[in-house]
């Protein structure tokens, strides 16, 4: 027997008085062993311990056990509600790269937003500032929910996407922290809710974790990062700077997984993009309703625009240019995914691109 | 030259640990506590706010009613340990904080009052009392 | 910017929503800590309501619209049924002492085991990595169902989310970097009555899971120190306790604040004592217990191999007599004394037995 193979031992155990007899039953269970994984130059990573058997990510996982992939079953055990088997049902390749990625990209809003530095600004902008951050939170919110929601339904063997969910959990949780410090740090206050058409859309996709995905990364997601872009543009001090660039950091890997998920179920389940272009068929509506209620729309444009005043002119340009730069993104994006809207977006949206 | 145990020595130490962030091992970070040690019949009061260590003085066993907990061996079993830190650079497996509590079958963290979750903060915030004394290695000792 | 900004079109901007704003004048400055969840809860926004009617997922303090959509059917809406009193504070310090398992550990200090020793190490890393996905899964279930008022605790649960995802991958990493693998799955954390899965209740969840679940996980992995082989393993171990007895103290403090504030359901939170006592004594979830493969391989750890079997096991016992004698005291800080002192509890017998 080579030196890295398991041994059973069960020959020399010696009955001691008051110890149990060990029976060593365990021993030379394995599906495979000798296993090396070294450390890298980035140290040693999730996705560098794929190989032989244990980075064998089948495209369907019977397994409704908490078996770690690779690990030997044991017979007797009884199921999990497990709903999500299937892997186009959840992955994408990047998630385990994502999930190194956020750990090394952790930041502490406490500590490291340089809160002194926020300086008093005229009464309409700090107000907007507030709304937006309480909208970015009912977001925040929202993400944080389906998220949590849905990885509890995922098997084991894609333990990959659910680590990197869990990494999107804390961001969701920082984002919400950060938000809420924002608002009530600089003589502001939280503003009115949101509206939640698109929240409650997210929320209510019950058929599926790509189902969810779809709305919440492709739709709604997409929208989110050029917010985030305009409103770290348009940031008054340091410390929103460094807010807005964060999360904007955290959205991208967010939106690096979704996307690459709902590719990934594109092309690998037969009628995935059909489902997709009902989504967003409905999707759309709802969305182009959400960006019409004035209250986030006149608060970024008094952002972009330095005030009321400005709001009214350049401001709500501004603004409508990112509904513009998010459209033309989200029908690229859909083209790219094999589910092309060019033609057929919802009427309401495709306004803003005839603006 | 600090001589163990003293608020000299302690002084020193909390300087190597404040000024050098290399000795803030991963797993540490910012760590609110007011413990206390019991060095043979010495007592001190170590107090750590933030990423800081902001104050070690000497105190009576009295003074430490409400430190989270208090880290308490005969002295010479910190002479060893610290001895062990002067001689590795840091303190060798079993002579950590960690393995000295569990080396001792009552451990060597107790809470005042008797309290558990008071006394876990011991292993909360552990790596910070460990990189504490660790940094000792590089303050000159005499016991 | 991609196109030009008409500086010359005038918008109409609907303000009504800046009267409609929540508590205006909020100015939380930071402390020592930085600004921490603690500092921002000034005013009316520190207010948590005892019962949530929150039903759109707003922020707390953020003023309601009638006209917002109801998505929230938060099972967890009672002040008494999540919180805890330093919720914040553990927040805070989860976020400060996270953790990578890639570059926080020193895989390259490990070194080739005897056989029997590295099938030991790797059947815990097995158990330890399927046992971190309920721990994992089920408190993100938890804050899926929690209404967003209770910001703080279900923030401290994301950060929990978090921490097992770092745990579950930190065991595969070891299992899969010294010359082993995974070995059989334990089955202990499968779906059967008494399980942390099943419960329907959050403090009945937490009771088994932090409280009974990670009270003696934590003291295997503080036992790391005294069974690991190499600076690899005790690092991992460590810092595994350093996170896991955050996990514990939220159950603690949970309790605590339960029993404090509900106490006409102490008698229920006896009952679900008297379960995870039973689980606790039996030992399918508690490595250290009896009877269990787990015990076995940690026998040989402590031992330091096979033929030392018997002092491994020796020291097995003093682990447990430290695990009973924890939990005790965890649950009597928790405010449940009387069941040690009336004869409720079989623990103290249990306790009395490994002397």
């Amino acid at each position: 027997m080579s030196e890295n193979e398991p041994t059973k031992d069960s020959e020399t155990a010696k009955p001691i008085q008051g110890v149990p007899n060990p029976t060593y039953e365990w021993m030379g269970l394995t599906n495979e062993w000798g296993i090396r994984v070294k450390p890298g130059e980035h140290g040693l990573r999730l996705g560098d311990l794929n190989v032989g058997i244990y980075g064998e990510v089948p495209e369907r996982w019977e397994d409704q056990t908490r078996r770690p992939r690779g690990a030997l079953p044991r017979p007797g055990i009884p199921p999990l509600p497990y709903s999500l088997r299937s892997k186009h049902e959840v992955w994408a390749d990047c998630a385990v790269n994502l999930y190194e990625e956020a750990i090394q990209r952790r930041w502490i809003p406490a500590t490291e937003v340089p809160w002194d530095l926020l300086a008093e600004l005229p009464e309409d902008v700090e107000r907007s500032v507030c709304q937006i951050c309480t909208e970015l939170s009912q977001c925040a919110n929202t993400e944080l929910e389906i998220i949590t929601y849905w990885q509890d339904q995922m098997s084991y063997g894609y333990f990959e996407v659910k680590q990197y969910l869990a990494t999107a959990t804390f961001d969701c949780a920082r984002h919400l922290e950060v938000l809420r410090k924002r608002a009530l740090s600089n003589g502001g206050g939280l503003g009115i809710e949101s509206r939640g058409r698109v929240n409650r859309m997210i929320l209510e996709s019950s058929g599926g974790w790509t189902e969810a995905a779809v709305y919440l990364y492709l739709l709604r997601g997409t929208y989110l990062t050029r917010l985030l872009v305009g409103l770290l543009e348009y940031a008054h001090n340091d410390a929103e700077s460094y807010i807005y660039s964060h999360m904007l950091e955290d959205h991208a890997r967010h939106l690096t997984y979704g996307y690459d998920h709902l590719k990934y179920a594109a092309t690998h389940y037969k009628g995935g993009p059909a489902i997709m272009l009902t989504l967003l068929a409905i999707g759309e509506g709802m969305f182009a309703a959400e960006i019409e209620d004035p209250v986030v729309k006149s608060a970024m444009a008094i952002i972009f625009g330095g005030g009321i005043e400005g709001g009214r002119t350049f401001g709500m340009e501004r603004y409508l240019l990112l509904i513009r730069e998010f459209l033309q993104d989200y029908l690229e994006l859909c083209g790219w995914l094999g589910v092309d809207r060019e033609e057929t977006l919802h009427p309401k949206l495709k306004q803003y691109l005839e603006i | 030259m600090a001589v163990f145990p003293s608020e000299q020595w302690f002084g020193e130490v909390r300087e190597v640990y404040n000024s050098d962030t290399s000795l803030h091992s991963g797993g540490g970070g910012a760590c609110d506590s007011k413990a206390g040690l019991g060095i043979g019949d010495k007592y001190y009061k170590i107090e750590f706010a933030g990423l800081e260590c902001a104050n070690v003085g000497v105190c009576s066993e009295s003074d430490l009613s409400e430190a989270d907990f208090i880290i308490e061996m005969p002295m010479d079993a910190w002479v060893t340990m610290i001895k062990d830190v002067q001689g590795n650079g840091k303190a060798s497996s079993n002579q950590t904080l960690n393995s000295l509590d569990l080396d001792h079958e009552d451990g060597i963290a107790r809470s005042p009052i008797d309290d558990q979750y008071r006394q876990d903060l011991f292993y909360r915030y552990n790596q910070n009392f460990q990189d504490f004394f660790n940094a000792s290695s590089r303050v000159t000792t005499t016991f | 910017m991609s196109e030009a900004i008409d500086m010359q079109e005038q918008h109409e901007l609907d303000t009504s929503w800046m009267e409609k704003m929540g508590e205006w004048g909020a100015k939380a400055t930071p402390g020592k800590r930085g600004l921490t969840l603690d500092d921002i809860k000034v005013g009316s926004y520190g207010d948590l309501p005892k019962d949530s009617d929150n039903m759109t997922g707003r922020p707390r303090g953020a003023t309601a619209r009638p006209d917002a959509y109801r998505v929230g059917a938060y099972s967890v809406h009672t002040l008494s049924e999540i919180w805890l009193e330093n919720a914040e504070f553990l927040y805070e310090e989860a976020l400060q002492r996270q953790w990578s398992s890639a570059t926080d550990i020193p895989w390259h200090t490990l070194k080739p085991l005897p056989d029997a020793v590295e099938e030991a190490e790797c059947l815990l890393c097995t158990f330890f990595n399927e046992v971190e996905f309920v721990a994992g899964d089920v408190p993100a279930r938890w804050i899926a169902k929690t209404t967003p008022d209770y910001l703080e605790a279900r923030n401290v649960l994301s950060a929990q989310v978090m921490d097992e995802a770092r745990h579950m991958d930190v065991f595969r990493k070891r299992a899969l970097a010294n010359g082993g693998g995974l070995m059989r799955m334990s089955g202990a954390t499968s779906g059967f009555i008494g399980s942390i899965d099943l419960a329907r209740d959050f403090t009945e969840m937490s009771t088994r899971l932090h409280i009974s679940g990670e009270g003696a996980v934590l003291t295997m992995f503080r036992m790391g120190e005294l069974f690991g082989q190499n600076e690899a393993e005790k690092t991992m171990y460590r810092l595994c306790a350093q996170d896991e007895a955050r996990h514990v103290a939220f159950g603690v403090m949970h309790l605590r604040f339960m029993g404090a504030t509900a106490p006409e359901r102490c008698e229920e939170i006896e009952c679900y004592l008297d379960e995870a006592e039973d689980q606790l004594l039996a030992g399918q979830q508690n490595p250290a217990g009896t009877q269990s493969e787990t015990s076995e391989a940690l026998a040989i750890l402590l031992g330091g191999g096979v033929e030392q079997y018997d002092e491994g096991h020796r020291k097995l016992l003093v682990i447990r007599r430290r695990q009973l004698k924890e939990y005790m005291k965890r649950v009597i800080s928790a405010g449940f004394s009387t069941r040690f002192e009336n004869g409720r509890s079989p623990i103290p017998a249990a306790y009395a037995s490994t002397n």
